[in-house]
């Protein structure tokens, strides 16, 4: 026990009095606030000024109508958006590209200057040989011709100089219905303000029948499954590599042999997976920490300020099972990245070879989706039997349509055994390894090794 | 030396532990008759018996069967391959044999003895970005002795090797030569019974070989048995007591050295001398006739008698500037034993 508890000391202390670890602990966050919130300004970065529109009103009674839309804040069309929390769902499950392309405009706001043009009694081709002179020479950058018959057939041609510009052009296309379909109100006698509360979604509001009768909501659990997930997936990307170094590191220093002859394979195995487990824990309750300061600061200014705050309803069972699957789902992939380190001997090699574990991960969280839709199919329970899904699909469960307890403890031990028995592979394997200088197992020869000791 | 890390002797161990396990000695049955060569009066430190070990189809080592002596420095000495690190690897714990019976101070071979062995084995090496101190008390904790014991000990065998401006730098930072004194410290600073030095002296300059054989004979001194093994003959006849020879994982001759040495019936006379010729060209007293610069070494032909060669040297009016009889070197005998696989 003490030569356990000096293995994990000398990890743990070694790793966070390195500077690497200061470094990543205080540059962790602003790296990720970087890169999401640089590219966004990137690419709403305004180049040149407002595109300068030319109107053609054939149909005589549209212009107003459609100068102001089009000059008006993109705001407005959200309205006729279903509601946000919805969209928000879609949009991190199942993002569509037109979706996309009208949030990115509305994002980059673009200007625009409309002018109207006077036909005068031109005929159509004059009227576009002198515009397109004109965008020729820079006095515009495109024009809109609306057809006689726009306001039956709907059709409108717009030409500019860069039709390229999607976003533009999205936004050209959203403005001009809205307006078409203002001016078809108005001419059918419908008051706009009346229609849009015609138009309005209801919402529905969902809720979960418990075992205690009581009503959850079952959004807000939802989410902290795709975030569980997410942390996992974040963790075993960043620690992975940590352990994988942890366990090759005696065996490229070549200490390995005065460590086996003091201490045996499986608590040195142990106490290197527990010492870099406490790292990464410090790690996230630095950073946990920080946020939560952040955040509570945050609320209060709001509420300071008089807004409603309204505060994620968890049930308080996920406050148990959250970190317990947590544990089991950094454990399980850590300890694959174990065993595969005691197979390797530098950690290239074992990087690659850890390549199909981030597979197996990602796959995870994709199972989890027919089980939200049937959680208690006989599909979802062995899926969330699975040691290397479980972590995920019986959490998803448990938010869902929490399965009898006996499945739930069933699942951990399951777990929690197969991490045990991967750390006695791993340290058989290295163990026998070790003696071998220089030389990676090959599957058959691993397994081998794990018999003969 | 003053005894860190509170062990009992070895003898008064062993009592204890055997009357605490009476049925360990039992088990082995008809096995109770040991090698002939354990027949010292005391206890010896490690007894292996007929020991096997094998990968896949490959035996490392094979019916291997030897004493070590308390308080003495024993050689384990063979070609490379000839099996010693695998038989060392069994004496400290981290292979098990396939069969035989490896006893260490009187008990069957447990990981709780691993803290009474000190082991540098042959692969060795540092956390090279670790400072020299914390990885020494790493090593000391992993042999159980911690906090103040600990610390004595490494000041102290820090102040011996001459590094003890160098506690607070990182391994990296260390020369080759300095690394491998680390490593010494790091398997003698928790005062074991037992030490085993795989190639202790590869890549040392001289200056460093007589610190590290300095300390060695000092450890014997202090009563601690000690198991070397090399193929460098040299250091290995200059501060070995006993000694070991295994090829192709096979005993090949063991005992003390004195004992090998006169086995081994080479008759061999080293000389200096002007004329003669004729007499030293005698099929009936010289065998081989190897001449170097000054010298000549006269391998005498069996049963010839070395003082009838001198006699008959002085009397055909030769100036003998040296005569000596020179006895078989280790190396001599390594080659003759090994030469022809090796």
């Amino acid at each position: 026990m003490n030569k356990f508890l000096a293995v994990v000391r000398r990890e743990y202390v070694q790793r966070v009095r390195s500077r690497m670890f200061v470094v990543a602990t205080v540059l962790g966050p602003l790296m990720l606030v970087l890169f999401t919130i640089v590219p966004a300004m990137i690419a709403g970065i305004k180049t040149g000024g407002p595109v300068r529109i030319a109107v053609v009103d054939e149909s005589g009674r549209l212009y107003e109508r459609v100068r102001q839309s089009i000059l008006s804040d993109s705001r407005e069309e959200d309205e006729e958006d279903e509601s946000a929390g919805e969209k928000a769902v879609s949009g991190a499950v199942n993002q569509n590209t037109s979706d996309r392309l009208r949030k990115t405009g509305a994002a980059t706001a673009q200007s625009y200057e409309v002018g109207q043009f006077a036909t005068e009694g031109r005929t159509p081709a004059e009227v576009k040989k002198l515009l397109n002179e004109r965008v020729k020479w820079d006095e515009l950058d495109a024009y809109l011709i609306l057809p006689g018959g726009i306001l039956e057939n709907g059709e409108a041609e717009f030409y500019a100089r860069n039709v390229g510009d999607l976003f533009t052009k999205r936004q050209i296309q959203d403005r001009l219905t809205r307006a078409v379909r203002e001016q078809r109100m108005i001419e059918r006698n419908i008051q706009p303000g009346d229609m849009r509360e015609i138009n309005r979604p209801l919402k529905l509001k969902s809720s979960k029948v418990g075992e205690s009768g009581a009503e959850e909501d079952t959004g807000q659990g939802f989410y902290m499954v795709f975030i569980l997930g997410f942390i996992i997936y974040l963790t075993i990307l960043m620690y992975g590599q940590v352990i994988l170094g942890a366990v090759i590191e005696e065996k490229e220093t070549r200490i390995a042999e005065v460590l086996f002859s003091s201490i045996r394979s499986f608590p040195l195995m142990l106490g290197k997976l527990i010492g870099v487990s406490l790292v990464a824990l410090t790690q996230f309750a630095i950073w946990g920490l920080a946020f939560a300061a952040f955040a509570l600061y945050g609320v209060a200014m709001l509420a300071a300020q008089g807004m409603p705050i309204n505060l994620p309803r968890i049930p308080p069972t996920l406050f148990i099972y959250f970190p317990l699957f947590f544990l089991l789902g950094y454990f399980i992939y850590s300890t694959i990245y174990a065993l595969v380190g005691s197979m390797v001997t530098t950690a290239q090699e074992g990087g690659q070879l850890a390549m199909p574990v981030i597979m197996l991960l990602v796959f995870g969280i994709y199972l989890a989706f027919p089980v939200i839709r049937s959680p208690n199919s006989t599909f979802a329970f062995w899926i969330s039997m699975v040691p290397f899904f479980s972590p995920i699909t019986m959490l998803v469960r448990i938010v869902t349509q929490t399965p009898p307890f006996w499945q739930i403890a069933l699942s951990l031990v399951v777990g929690f055994a197969t991490v045990v028995l991967l750390l006695w592979l791993a340290a058989r394997i290295y163990r026998v390894g070790m003696l071998m200088y220089g030389k990676k197992a090959s599957l058959p020869e691993a397994w081998r090794w794990i018999r003969q000791s | 030396m003053i005894n860190l890390s509170g062990h009992s002797s070895v003898l008064t161990h062993d009592t204890t532990t055997k009357l605490a396990q009476p049925g360990t000695r039992e088990s082995f049955g008809s096995r109770q008759e040991v090698s002939p060569s354990d027949v010292s009066d005391t206890q010896p430190t490690l007894l292996l018996d007929r020991v096997t070990k094998s990968y896949d189809s490959f035996t490392a080592v094979n019916e291997l069967s030897l004493t070590v002596r308390a308080g003495r420095i024993f050689g384990l000495l063979g070609p490379n391959g000839a099996g010693k690190t695998t038989t060392i690897r069994m004496i400290v714990g981290i292979t098990m044999p396939d069969s035989g019976r490896i006893e260490l101070f009187g008990q069957k071979v447990n990981p709780r003895l691993q803290d009474r062995i000190g082991y540098l084995p042959e692969e060795r090496g540092l956390y090279k970005k670790m400072k020299v101190g914390d990885q020494l008390r790493f090593f000391a904790e992993l042999k159980n002795v911690h906090g103040r014991a600990a610390e004595e000990s490494l000041d102290r065998w820090l102040l011996k090797v001459k590094l003890t401006d160098w506690k607070n730098k990182k391994a990296s930072e260390l020369s080759k030569g300095m690394q491998q004194k680390i490593q010494f410290i790091a398997a003698v600073m928790h005062d074991p019974d037992l030490l085993i030095l795989d190639e202790p002296f590869s890549g040392l300059d001289p200056v460093n070989v007589d610190l590290l054989k300095d300390l060695v004979l000092e450890l014997k001194a202090a009563g601690k048995t000690i198991i070397f093994s090399t193929h460098q003959m040299e250091i290995a006849e200059k501060i070995c007591d006993d000694i070991c020879l295994i090829n192709r994982s096979r005993k090949i001759l063991d005992g003390s050295i004195r004992a090998v040495k006169s086995g081994f019936g080479r008759n061999a006379v080293a000389l200096r001398v002007a004329g003669g010729d004729d007499v030293l060209e005698d099929a009936k007293l010289v065998a081989k006739l190897e001449r170097h610069s000054d010298d000549v070494e006269a391998l005498l032909a069996p049963g010839a008698d070395p003082q009838e060669l001198l006699r008959r040297l002085v009397a055909s009016g030769a100036s003998v500037a040296k005569f000596e009889l020179v006895e078989a070197s280790l190396h001599d005998i390594f080659v003759e034993k090994v030469g022809g696989d090796a």
